[in-house]
């Protein structure tokens, strides 16, 4: 009997709070964002080394491999060194590497602008390793996860998005990856060939934005 | 007066006596994870487990262990799960995505240290993301944590981000 009345008090109890709380969740919109052919924003944002970078710094590129990315994320992590072999094979080529940390350090201390500091020197990045503070670009972007890559061709001025996800079809093992997507996409813009996936999904870690 | 005390303790009694014979049926339709078992499948299996044509509201949470969001919902997933436990039309399913190789080396501590008495299986799919990732749900960019509605294969509901207690109670009593 007792535990009865627990029970129902109980289930009183949520059935309220379920309705107090049920307005505030409607908030959360789909995925805005870039879609493939859409102009994207240009930013200045700080580097590791306190200078501020943009796209527009980078006068002879061809495009850029944008990457949101942080210190974080083991999925990230486990794309670290083949971000750095992107920038090594690319930037040369005129598609230089630009990593963009979007999360907040408050929802994930880790991934302070100290520790962006620490984990390029550790990992030794040959890219700007940006911090989207204020957290003002990834939303443009349309980031939702680490790593979120954003592949970029400059047209008569104008940064054109060609490739929007992954890295490539495997985190887990970098030797046994079957579809390296942004090489794919890259090497098409420089051959001028069409990009056959233009978009690809893939787990990741949610990028970080403190409550209200 | 009498009478209304009397018809409603006997309702009290009679359904009590319902909850009981309910809570022993369901002791043996959920199979509650008391062994903390992690069982690692791919997506083709996981499909099976999940699209089960047998009227059950299968609540699917997409997770790692080192993922802070998936982490921080779990205890309200939990309190949720055993608050419906004895519903023989309800289940709870985890589905990490921690490296098969961690199965036994982190995932299965991880559920022992937090108690987590509830179906568990580890997807080791990397390769085929981009199959299994739009047919949970289109809109899914693979952000974890993750959770989708089903019964008899039909999706019912997909959220992509952490979710509140109480948006998850709402969404489990709306198709129950």
């Amino acid at each position: 009997m007792r535990k009865k009345i627990i029970n129902l008090s109980l289930i009183i109890l949520l059935a309220f709070t379920c309705q107090v709380k049920a307005q505030k969740m409607e908030n959360r919109s789909d995925h805005i964002g870039y879609k493939i052919g859409d102009v994207a924003t240009d930013f200045k944002l700080k580097n590791i080394d306190n200078k501020m970078v943009s796209l527009s710094d980078y006068k002879d590129a061809k495009g850029y491999i944008v990457i949101f990315t942080c210190n974080h994320c083991p999925y990230a992590k486990a794309y670290e060194n083949r971000i750095i072999g992107l920038n090594y094979k690319y930037a040369s080529k005129g598609y230089p590497v630009i990593a963009i940390n979007p999360n907040d350090p408050k929802a994930e201390p880790q991934d302070s602008f100290e520790g962006m500091k620490l984990r390029a020197k550790e990992k030794g990045f040959t890219f700007p390793y940006l911090f989207d503070e204020g957290q003002t670009i990834y939303p443009k972007y349309g980031a939702v996860r680490t790593p979120h890559v954003f592949v970029l061709q400059k047209v008569n001025g104008k940064n054109i998005v060609r490739y929007i996800g992954a890295i490539d079809d495997n985190y887990a093992d970098a030797n046994d990856v079957s579809h390296k997507y942004v090489e794919d996409a890259v090497d098409a813009l420089l051959s001028d060939k069409p990009i056959l996936v233009t978009s690809t999904v893939a787990i990741g870690c949610s990028i970080k934005a403190q409550k209200e | 007066m009498r009478i209304l005390i009397l018809i409603l303790m006997a309702m009290i009694s009679l359904n009590s006596q319902g909850q009981n014979t309910k809570k022993n049926m369901t002791g043996l339709l959920s199979g509650a994870n008391e062994d903390h078992k992690v069982t690692v499948v791919n997506f083709t299996k996981l499909e099976t487990i999940i699209n089960k044509k047998d009227n059950i509201l299968y609540v699917v949470n997409f997770w790692a262990t080192w993922c802070r969001p998936c982490v921080m919902e779990l205890p309200d997933y939990m309190e949720v799960n055993k608050f419906y436990h004895n519903n023989p039309q309800f289940k709870m399913i985890l589905v990490s995505l921690d490296l098969a190789k961690e199965a036994e080396t982190i995932v299965h501590p991880f559920l022992v240290k937090n108690k987590m008495d509830v179906e568990v299986y580890l997807l080791d799919d990397n390769k085929r993301m981009n199959q299994w990732i739009p047919a949970i749900d289109s809109k899914w960019s693979g952000a974890i944590p993750a959770t989708v509605f089903y019964r008899n294969g039909v999706k019912l509901d997909f959220k992509e981000s952490k979710m509140e207690k109480n948006e998850l109670i709402k969404i489990i009593s709306k198709n129950l």
